[in-house]
């Protein structure tokens, strides 16, 4: 009996074995095939992209963060950031569910932007926001911190007037994308105010500041958010130990700050 | 001939090596499933139950902002480089690389296994193949037969080549058996994306073609195939030319985890590319990951090992019909 098992074991196992190596190699053959001829093209695949949801969550708050790397946290001893502070704020005043979506790089420029924004992932997330926050223009000043030691105004203000461009065309996108969610545009603050230059740089934030501001009064529904207040006095306590991005308590300020817009507009949206 | 198969099948089922590596995948693969398992369950309820698109667009920020830092290793930054570009490829197209199912837990599994596990598993049935009936004395009886010894020993080869497609085969049925407990068994027509070319720290993707889920798995199965049957010869060889089974493991062993540890480190010594164990990934050139040195690709690791597999084939005949038994 048990020999009988054994040769018949043998057999089957010889057999699966002699199909494996069958289909092995065809399937060698396939990747060699595939891999090695060329000219193909990613077919019509597109039908089942419509599928995406782009409609809004119901009973969740979507709040859809874009910018540099003040959004994304850069400094902040837990990484959150202001968006991560501004959420934790609001559930505190909300049942809503939140959801954070974070899209900002470090070291993202205003033209850098309107190129993400072209992406369609990115423009897929920003219909479904309720609400956008965003930073952006602090790369384009500063330059990481190195270009504020040149205070020639000539180039300042072609710097300035290739942002205020680019951030209109982003403000615009946005509007388009989604002509309902508030956007709030956080602004700049001087990181060099105890400097021995602050007088000069702070004048120059603030011009800055103010021109973006008025761009963002040519549209509904964005709010410029002033930090510059904020950090004005002892920023060295609000500062990472980069001496230009917030520390913890820094982001907190801001958080604050966004997230008594925000409570502002539901309010109102209740009554 | 098929006698002489026959008989050596024989041989190895009643040392039972195959039970032993079945058992060994049935005893991995339920490990890595419930890896897999904690991630995807980990991911959840950090982002919230999202759309992947979302999860992957979030990824791919995160890699971006790492690629901003400025204190990150050119070879790292090149593979990151890299895989985002390959994301965002994924991401216009509106695929999801990585939706659970069973075949998709496959593909990842036989992909991570490719250069390492599956070469030992493979290993361990083909060590003793000749060097224990040199050490056991068997084979002063094997060669009395009036047949030659080629035929011998091909008889011996084939029965290994049989049973690395027993084992390709078993770690196929197992790992897809097995995780589809906990991701479903469904998944075999989902698109994926190969033919991506790696040129310096540029993805090309004008190659670029959708193919579904198990074709794409089949490919790799092939190629899987192909490695461990290289890596089975080699070892074939080493089993002819020495008798001690324990030498024919170590040596192997050792190379193949010298190559494990070699692609990790050889970016800048390019005729380390001729090895064959830094060439075993071939399943990194169809997913279109960054190659350990610059300029190979799929046929030259290809036909890297395919030199490495002959030289040893011919070796491996050779030694044996001109050798003396006593």
């Amino acid at each position: 009996m048990k020999a009988v098992l054994k040769k018949y074991t043998l057999t089957v196992v010889s057999i699966v074995s002699i199909a494996a190596t069958v289909l092995w190699l065809f399937g060698l053959g396939w990747t060699l095939q595939d891999q090695f001829s060329t000219n193909k093209k990613v077919s019509q695949f597109k039908e089942k992209t419509d599928s995406t949801s782009t409609e809004k969550q119901d009973g969740t708050l979507t709040i859809f963060a874009l910018g540099d790397s003040l959004t994304r946290g850069t400094g902040d001893a837990d990484g959150k950031g202001y968006t991560g502070y501004l959420t934790e704020r609001l559930k505190e005043k909300t049942d809503q569910d939140i959801n954070l979506l974070n899209t900002a790089i470090k070291g993202e420029t205003s033209r850098g932007l309107l190129k993400q924004l072209q992406q369609s992932e990115i423009q897929r997330q920003a219909k479904q926001a309720d609400v956008i926050v965003m930073t952006i223009g602090g790369n384009d000043l500063f330059q990481q911190g190195a270009a504020l030691e040149n205070l020639d105004n000539n180039a300042i203000n072609g710097k300035k007037q290739i942002y205020l461009s680019n951030v209109k065309k982003i403000y615009t996108q946005l509007r388009e994308l989604n002509p309902d969610a508030v956007i709030y545009h956080v602004g700049l603050y001087n990181p060099f105010s105890n400097m021995p230059d602050s007088k000069t740089t702070s004048s120059i934030v603030r011009d800055w500041n103010f021109q973006s501001a008025e761009t963002a009064a040519g549209f509904n529904n964005i709010v410029y958010v002033p930090t510059f207040d904020l950090f004005q006095l002892q920023v060295e306590n609000y500062l990472y130990t980069d001496q230009f991005h917030p520390n913890t308590e820094g982001y907190k300020l801001i958080a604050e700050r966004v997230a008594s817009l925000i409570k502002f507009e539901q309010e109102e949206n209740e009554s | 001939m098929i006698n002489l198969v026959r008989n050596e099948m024989l041989k190895l089922l009643r040392k039972k090596r195959l039970y032993v590596i079945i058992l060994i995948i049935a005893f991995l693969v339920p490990l890595f499933t419930y890896a897999q398992f904690k991630e995807i369950q980990d991911q959840r309820e950090k982002m919230g139950n999202q759309d992947w698109r979302t999860t992957l667009q979030q990824e791919i920020t995160d890699t971006q902002n790492r690629l901003s830092s400025s204190r990150i290793q050119d070879e790292w930054r090149k593979f990151l480089k890299i895989r985002l570009s390959q994301q965002q490829y994924y991401l216009e197209n509106d695929i999801d690389p990585r939706a659970p199912g069973a075949p998709t837990f496959m593909r990842i599994f036989v992909e991570n296994s490719i250069d390492l596990l599956l070469p030992l598993l493979v290993m361990v049935i083909v060590a003793d193949l000749v060097s224990s009936e040199s050490s056991g004395g068997t084979i002063k009886l094997l060669l009395t037969r009036p047949v030659k010894r080629w035929r011998i020993l091909l008889s011996k080869y084939l029965a290994m080549l049989l049973s690395i497609s027993f084992i390709v085969l078993s770690v196929a049925v197992l790992s897809y058996g097995i995780s589809g407990v906990v991701f479903g068994y469904g998944g075999w027509n989902m698109p994926l994306l190969t033919g991506f070319t790696v040129s310096g720290d540029e993805l090309l993707t004008e190659n670029v073609h959708i193919v579904p889920q198990w074709q794409y798995i089949l490919m790799e199965f092939g190629l899987v195939w192909y490695v461990c049957m290289i890596v089975g010869t080699l070892t074939f060889m080493l089993s002819v030319l020495l008798r001690s089974t324990a030498a024919v493991m170590g040596i192997m062993l050792a190379s193949l985890i010298a190559g494990a540890i070699l692609a990790n480190m050889v970016s800048s010594w390019e005729s380390a590319k001729y090895f064959f164990m830094v060439n075993l990934n071939l399943t990194n050139y169809v997913s279109g990951m960054a190659t350990p040195i610059e300029g190979m690709s799929l046929g030259f690791s290809m036909s890297v090992l395919a030199v490495w597999g002959i030289a040893g084939f011919i070796i491996a005949f050779v030694t044996f019909s001109k050798r003396d038994i006593y």
